[in-house]
């Protein structure tokens, strides 16, 4: 491996789901390991941050959450959260089918509304509460897949969406799901300036921008976990 | 063990408490206090008294009249102070409210009606008792109750309290070295117990509660002494908590702004706010409501029940499980805790019941927080009239379907930040992309702090200060109406600026880019840490040395809540009339970046004569304040 400095990028990450998916409880897993049975609602949004090393290519991605509230009258607000994003996660709760229809208008209302090349992860969360499962994991994957193939034959540039299902409350997946959409992101944009003004400002010299050979594996990965 | 028992051990053979308001403060206390009891300290419950409940009913239903004189002579005052910038929300149209054909007969028999809905009228009480005195002993009995009848089920005659015990007179040294060691505080919540990002240490809460509850106790005493002078009996306001306040003066508002005795608070908030008006013209309609959503299910009702547990899950009042949390985790998990407290079951029904009531509305999340906190000293009648009037005159349209207000609410804010705080605006007033928002801007693409600020209005600062100094907000809210969330706000924000952990991030050194989220992450923190309320309302209020806030006047808020409201309109139509067409996404989205600049730019030319008009208000305020020294 190639003795490169480490890298850093910075982005911003939305949440989006129907209320009660768990969107803050994942976050509070991933940023504090922490988990509270019982969290209160979220009104407006919540700002947090959390980085992921990705050892692979010596990249610190830190990642801006914006927590949001998951009551349809707040998406008046939406756009103020998904501008400029850079990565969003559509929560559902895989007790809940209403859940997955929501999170599905949500990557609707993204493809439409979002800045171009948003990655998309589409999560499930409460995997603990298997017995419970209303929505099935086949087609969520054959949902997807669908997805991204009518997004390829449009021509559309690449912005496939990731799927994943994790459980906040038992920790699986939680992590390895920030992981995925690190890798996903443009990190050598951001790098190099583009994206990041922050860390232009304040990183910009000494940096490698060459993109690292694991780091095209293991994007390559991510699309079809 | 359940939580509901404790009073049942500690209070003895308690009658329904009879004051409907207070009884629910009460019980506040009574849990936590039963509450630490059982895990904390031997018992001290022989200073609770029994509650002369059919004494204090009986005289409600003889208040009304006076109270209606009383509050006309409010009316008056408010008038008086009109033009002084800070006077009484001249803006709320309390007056309006008042009945003027309301007589007292029908006053007498919406309260006693009044009575009957919380099971706690003169000749309920004995069955009343009873059946509490069941439940208490039996969680599964409450459940049964619930389905059984309305009266059983509120939590006025579920938890037995009387109001006036000692739980809330923390002059009393054992009760204030409890509430010390407990791990709760005096409402219920959970006292925090690590120095956290979001929040203050059970140690740093200790130590400003010893300075704190001295204040209150010298702060009651200037209460008694202005009841004594209202006329307003001073046995009354010793030994239970009054009905009637003094009318509206420039005495009163100081007071009120020092804080109300907390085991006051329900009915103060309650009678400033226009309450009794508001219920005397809505005799039982509460009642018909909840009868008529019993079982109800559709879209709010959803969204409600996914809130209720989470609404407040670190008060014992609200959450079941925090009884149990010296047991291990493990053991948490299982059934203890499943069960729904009273305060959920009113919750829910307050909730429906508004939703019902208030189409337009429905359920909004942060309702359940407004909600939730007024449980703690009303009951759910006036809880859910209370949030009538919150919703209907103070901050209207701010939970509608579209949040209207919540953008109006925040445009205005938006707009006082640069007005007063303009060092401030240097830094918050940028777009997503960095870029300073030129003057005509601010309405069409609100800058992305208004992200944190907006749960400051939704949820009027509960959950977003630390409870006391929410309490003392509210305390100033119902009194003085809306300017009282945006003097608030923009005290918050010039403190945030003084801080030093703040300058450190504002000025990142040689022209660099401020990282917003830092900034953000760091003004949705900052309020928790305001443990002290004091500090707070000086700073709002104090006339030396403080932000001069309070001079911001009711007047000025309505104008410009109507000027924004009148740009978002005409920006919205303008919208709609380039959207219909039809157009790629691609166009759309550039058009939606544009934040069509062009196209509203015209009316950015309106933006200024009106908003000079707000500045023109504001001399005359300012004027009419030096003549009113003279």
């Amino acid at each position: 491996m190639s003795e490169a400095a480490e890298r850093f990028a910075q982005f911003k990450l939305v949440l989006l789901g129907e209320s009660a998916v768990g969107k803050s409880s994942i976050v509070h897993r991933f940023v504090k390991n922490t988990f509270d049975n019982m969290r209160e609602s979220t009104i407006g949004a919540a700002f947090l941050t959390q980085s992921v090393h990705l050892a692979e290519s010596n990249t610190t991605v830190k990642f801006e959450i914006w927590d949001t509230a998951g009551q349809e009258r707040y998406k008046s607000l939406a756009p103020m959260y998904y501008r400029n994003a850079n990565a969003a996660l559509c929560v559902y709760d895989i007790t809940s089918r209403s859940s997955f229809s929501k999170a599905q208008d949500w990557i609707k209302e993204l493809k439409k509304q979002a800045p171009e090349g948003i990655v998309i992860c589409l999560v499930g969360n409460k995997v603990d509460l298997k017995d419970e499962r209303e929505v099935d994991e086949q087609e969520v994957a054959e949902y997807v897949e669908e997805l991204n193939q009518e997004q390829s034959s449009a021509g559309a540039p690449a912005g496939k969406v990731i799927l994943a299902e994790c459980s906040a409350k038992s920790g699986d997946g939680v992590l390895e799901t920030f992981n995925v959409i690190a890798r996903a992101l443009p990190v050598e944009d951001a790098v190099g300036g583009a994206r990041n003004r922050q860390l232009r400002n304040k990183r910009s010299s000494g940096v490698d921008l060459s993109r690292g050979r694991q780091q095209q594996q293991s994007q390559a990965a991510s699309s079809c976990c | 063990m359940s939580l509901y028992e404790a009073p049942a051990t500690t209070t003895g053979h308690l009658a329904l408490p009879t004051d409907k308001t207070h009884s629910r403060s009460g019980s506040s206390y009574s849990g936590n206090y039963s509450f630490i009891n059982m895990y904390d300290c031997p018992s001290p419950g022989s200073s609770h008294a029994v509650d002369p409940t059919v004494e204090s009913e009986l005289e409600e239903l003889h208040l009304t009249e006076e109270l209606n004189s009383a509050k006309r002579l409010g009316e008056v005052a408010e008038v008086d102070e009109g033009d002084e910038g800070d006077g009484q929300g001249q803006g709320q149209g309390q007056g309006q409210e008042a009945d003027e054909d309301s007589s007292v007969k029908e006053s007498d028999t919406s309260d006693s009606k009044d009575g009957t809905i919380v099971g706690s009228d003169t000749s309920g009480t004995n069955a009343g008792s009873q059946v509490s005195a069941t439940m208490v002993g039996s969680s599964s009995v409450l459940s049964l109750a619930r389905n059984s009848n309305i009266s059983v089920s509120t939590r006025t005659s579920s938890i037995p309290f009387d109001p006036t015990s000692s739980i809330l007179d923390i002059s009393d040294q054992a009760v204030h070295d409890q509430v010390l060691k407990s791990n709760f505080d005096r409402y219920g919540f959970k006292k925090p117990s690590s120095e956290g990002s979001n929040g203050v240490s059970g140690e740093r809460y200790n130590t400003w509660f010893k300075d704190y509850s001295r204040y209150l106790e010298r702060n009651k005493k200037k209460w008694q002494a202005l009841m004594k002078n209202n006329g307003l009996g001073e046995a009354e306001s010793r030994t239970k908590p009054p009905n009637r306040f003094p009318p509206k003066s420039d005495k009163v508002k100081k007071l009120i702004r020092k804080g109300i005795p907390a085991e006051w608070r329900g009915n103060a908030w309650f009678f400033y706010a226009g309450g009794h008006e508001k219920l005397n013209k809505h005799t039982g309609v509460y009642e018909q409501i909840v009868r008529d959503t019993e079982g109800v299910h559709n879209k709010d009702t959803e969204v409600i029940e996914r809130d209720l547990n989470r609404t407040f899950p670190d008060n014992i009042y609200f959450n079941k499980s925090l009884e149990t949390k010296h047991l291990k985790d493990s053991q948490l998990n299982s059934s203890a805790g499943k069960e729904e407290t009273q305060s959920i079951k009113s919750l829910r029904r307050v909730l429906v019941a508004f939703a019902h009531y208030q189409p337009h509305i429905g359920y909004c999340q942060s309702l359940n927080f407004l909600a939730g906190l007024l449980l703690l000293f009303m009951r759910e009648e006036r809880c859910f009239w209370m949030l009538v009037i919150l919703t209907e005159r103070i901050i209207p349209k701010v939970h509608s379907a579209n949040l209207e207000g919540v953008h109006i609410d925040q445009g205005v804010l938006m707009l006082c930040i640069k007005e007063y705080i303009p060092q401030l605006w240097g830094i918050l007033g940028k777009n997503f992309e960095g870029e300073t928002l030129s003057e005509d801007k601010i309405l069409t693409r609100l800058p992305p702090v208004t992200l944190v600020t907006s749960s400051w209005f939704m949820s009027v600062f509960v959950g977003n200060l630390p409870i006391e100094t929410t309490l003392r907000v509210w305390d100033i809210l119902w009194y003085e109406g809306s300017k009282s969330i945006f003097r608030i706000s923009l005290t918050i924000c010039k403190m945030c600026l003084e801080d030093t952990a703040f300058n450190s991030r504002g000025n990142v050194g040689s022209g660099a880019e401020i990282d917003q989220i830092e900034l953000f992450q760091f003004m949705q923190n900052y309020p928790k840490t305001i443990i002290d309320p004091n500090i707070l309302i000086d700073n709002c209020f104090k006339k030396i040395g403080g932000y001069g806030f309070g001079s911001l006047s009711q007047d000025e808020i309505n104008k410009c809540r109507e000027f924004v409201g009148k740009q978002r309109a005409r920006l919205t139509s303008k919208k709609q009339s380039v959207m219909k067409a039809e157009m790629s996404d691609e166009e759309r989205r550039a058009l939606q970046s544009s934040g069509f600049d062009g196209e509203i730019h015209d009316v950015y030319g309106f933006h200024r004569s009106i908003m000079s008009g707000v500045a023109w208000n504001k001399n005359i305020s300012n004027r009419m304040k030096k003549k009113w020294k003279k």
